[in-house]
């Protein structure tokens, strides 16, 4: 009787700080929610208002706008000419100052993209700045299409492709791809 | 696999997380605190950490998050506002950084939509501060410690920072070309080392933040690099304006003090030193420089030559007022403050100042604008960085207990480094008998200058309290790591022992 006594007044001490902690650390992250809420709001506006040819992105259904779809037009003269991809974003909820995880959802054949549809480029890494944004995002990723990083590659085979058989990665290109429905 | 390599690496990343938590700026801690971390680390560290709370009573953490760099210069900046107690330069600032927008945009290249939300946060910051210093400076520095720990807040204002810095180099490419490292031209730097979120400051980042940030405006910031290298000090570098001489433009400036641990910054400071010299007066600074200004132009007219220059400074203070400040295209012109610093440093009534003291509020622009500035950090830079000529008047310096009488004795003249200032020297040389009305019972009293150029001195200064004595911070006692007995020579026993000095 005592020692439960004794024990709920030893605890408490150490419930009420994190009690604060907890109500500390909420305004915070709405603050964080927030402010990633107003800069999310103004890309949309960016992206169509002035929208840059061959990529497009819109905040999915679901209500949040930390998740996005978007597309990219393969570049002319490239293996990816006239096919279309679409891409996923999740945005960290203290996006810019963190980068979104950015996915093809199309399966694509790419030295610098896996089977999963992830990504390996450098902003969307250790070199992500708060002045990219979604549109920039887009556009890098359209140019990493038509020129991979061979030296870092995720898919090896594609890399040696790439440079050795023109023909036979454009014929992988066309095998992988395909379209994915709309959600 | 690269693939895997990652996850490795995201793995590490993730198990990096507890060593991030905390404040992203901690609260002031006595920098004690700082030689006890060190005290069982390489003789080198502990050696210099021993000899830091000497001139550092405080310091403030920052989280090493990749920002700390940034985080603590952006945090000085308002804090140095702060304790200037001076709407109207919070007002100026707010101004200054919302023209800078301009420089953001044409030279920097960033579109507006992308920053403005950034540099509201600074701008807000600013404003706020401004409203509520004449009221409750306490408040203000609550405010800005809560905004810098608010994550969204703090990341908003020191990515406004890095962009003002990448926009400063692109606009001045000559200036520091030569200083970006790998050959990676000016974009490829912007791009690897300013702009990437979490990427740490390097040395050129530092340099281009103090030159768009801080000397503008007048403020100077002194480094202190704790790393292994030679010697029984931290090694220190001073960043300010200096005129083509090298002399700098505004030595009486306001300075910011930032400790360097390799790829680490934290915030140090100088104020309430462990003895005791200056307590309520350092409450408030800048009217204490008022009242000694005042006086000296009373008692000494013939310095009334240093008034020239003296304004020059005050003027320096003013964002887009630079003499030859490169910023100053790009700040906004204030031509009517040209005037008004000068007539009101000559105009305030000695009296009135004398009177109250210690009221910010009856203090007169000149104990605002001009003169804040200068304390704490003024003396120490001065002797700090001219301590090779200093060395012949300074070695037949007496211990500070019983320097008074001899250090006022010295004409400003025989001190070189200081003569370039005639006013921070009639200064020196009057402080001991100024700050006697402080204290009413005791009329030798020493000033705060004494006891900074004693901090300065190569060796721990030995203070004669007996609290001292007894403690392990004097190299005498058995528990200091620096331990060094006590020798008694007879030679030095009249006058007092010159001190050793290992340079």
């Amino acid at each position: 009787m005592n020692y439960d006594m004794e024990d709920t007044q030893n605890s408490a001490p150490g419930i009420l700080p994190s009690n604060q902690a907890v109500k500390l650390g909420a305004p915070r992250k709405g603050n964080d929610a927030q402010s990633t809420t107003k800069r999310l709001q103004t890309e949309l506006m960016q992206l169509m208002t002035s929208p840059a040819p061959g990529v497009s992105a819109f905040p999915n259904s679901d209500g949040g706008l930390l998740s996005w779809t978007a597309t990219i037009e393969g570049p002319e003269d490239t293996p990816y000419s006239g096919l279309t991809f679409k891409l996923s974003f999740a945005f960290p909820p203290n996006y810019p100052y963190a980068a979104p995880t950015v996915l093809f959802k199309t399966p694509i054949y790419h030295p610098n993209v896996d089977f999963s549809g992830r990504i390996c480029l450098d902003i969307l890494k250790d070199k992500w700045t708060a002045a990219y944004n979604i549109q920039t995002i887009l556009l890098s990723l359209q140019s990493l299409l038509g020129e991979p990083n061979n030296a870092s590659p995720l898919n090896g085979e594609a890399a040696e492709l790439w440079d050795k058989s023109p023909e036979e990665f454009k014929k992988k290109v066309l095998g992988r791809h395909r379209v994915i429905d709309d959600e | 696999m690269a693939g895997h390599d990652l996850e490795a690496q995201e793995a590490l990343a993730r198990d990096f997380q507890p060593a991030l938590e905390g404040p992203l700026v901690g609260e002031k801690k006595t920098s004690r605190a700082i030689t006890e971390e060190y005290a069982k680390a390489d003789p080198v560290y502990v050696a210099k950490t021993a000899a830091l709370p000497q001139k550092f009573s405080h310091y403030r953490p920052i989280l090493g998050d990749g920002n700390c760099g940034w985080r603590a210069a952006g945090f000085s900046y308002f804090e140095t506002l702060l304790r200037l107690q001076n709407r109207t330069q919070l007002e100026e600032e707010l101004a200054r950084m919302t023209s800078l927008n301009n420089l953001l945009t044409t030279v920097g290249g960033f579109e507006e939509w992308l920053f403005e939300d950034m540099v509201t946060e600074t701008t807000d910051l600013l404003r706020d501060l401004a409203d509520l210093i004449p009221s409750s400076p306490q408040a203000a520095e609550d405010l800005l410690r809560q905004r810098f720990n608010n994550r969204a807040t703090s990341d908003s204002i020191v990515y406004h920072l890095r962009l003002l810095a990448s926009s400063w180099l692109k606009g001045n490419r000559t200036s520091y070309q030569d200083f970006i490292p790998d050959g990676l031209g000016v974009e490829g730097y912007t791009k690897d080392w300013i702009e990437p979120v979490n990427q740490e400051i390097d040395h050129l980042g530092m340099t281009l933040l103090i030159d768009i940030l801080l000397k503008p405006i007048g403020f100077s910031v002194e480094i202190v690099y704790l790393d292994r290298s030679e010697g029984s000090q931290a090694n220190s570098h001073i960043f300010r304006q200096e005129d083509s001489n090298g002399a700098p433009v505004n030595p009486g400036g306001p300075m910011i003090h930032l400790l360097y641990r390799p790829s680490h910054y934290d915030i140090l400071y100088k104020e309430q030193p462990p003895m005791q010299i200056v307590d309520e007066v350092t409450r408030n600074p800048q009217v204490n420089r008022a009242f000694t200004r005042q006086i000296s132009v009373h008692e000494t007219p013939a310095m009334m030559g240093g008034f020239p220059q003296l304004d020059m400074e005050t003027l320096l203070c003013i964002p887009g007022f630079g003499l030859s400040s490169p910023p100053q295209h790009h700040g906004f012109h204030t031509p009517q403050y040209s005037q008004r610093p000068m007539e009101q440093t000559f105009n305030s009534s000695p009296i009135s100042a004398s009177i109250s003291p210690i009221s910010p509020g009856a203090s007169s622009t000149a104990s605002s604008v001009a003169v804040p500035a200068s304390f704490p950090a003024q003396p120490a830079s001065q002797p700090s960085l001219t301590s090779p000529t200093l060395a012949s008047p300074h070695s037949s310096f007496p211990a500070p207990t019983t320097q008074i009488p001899i250090h006022t004795n010295f004409p400003p003249q025989t001190r070189p480094s200081l003569s370039s200032n005639p006013s921070i020297a009639s200064h020196l040389s009057h402080t001991s008998e100024l700050s006697s009305p402080s204290s009413a019972t005791s009329s030798f009293r020493p000033s705060k200058y004494e006891w900074e150029a004693a901090a300065d001195w190569q060796e721990p200064v030995i203070f004669q309290t007996s609290t001292f004595k007894n403690s392990h911070y004097n190299t005498a006692h058995y528990n200091n790591p620096n331990f060094q007995p006590e020798e008694w020579t007879p030679e030095s026993e009249e006058p007092p022992a010159p001190r050793k000095r290992s340079s």
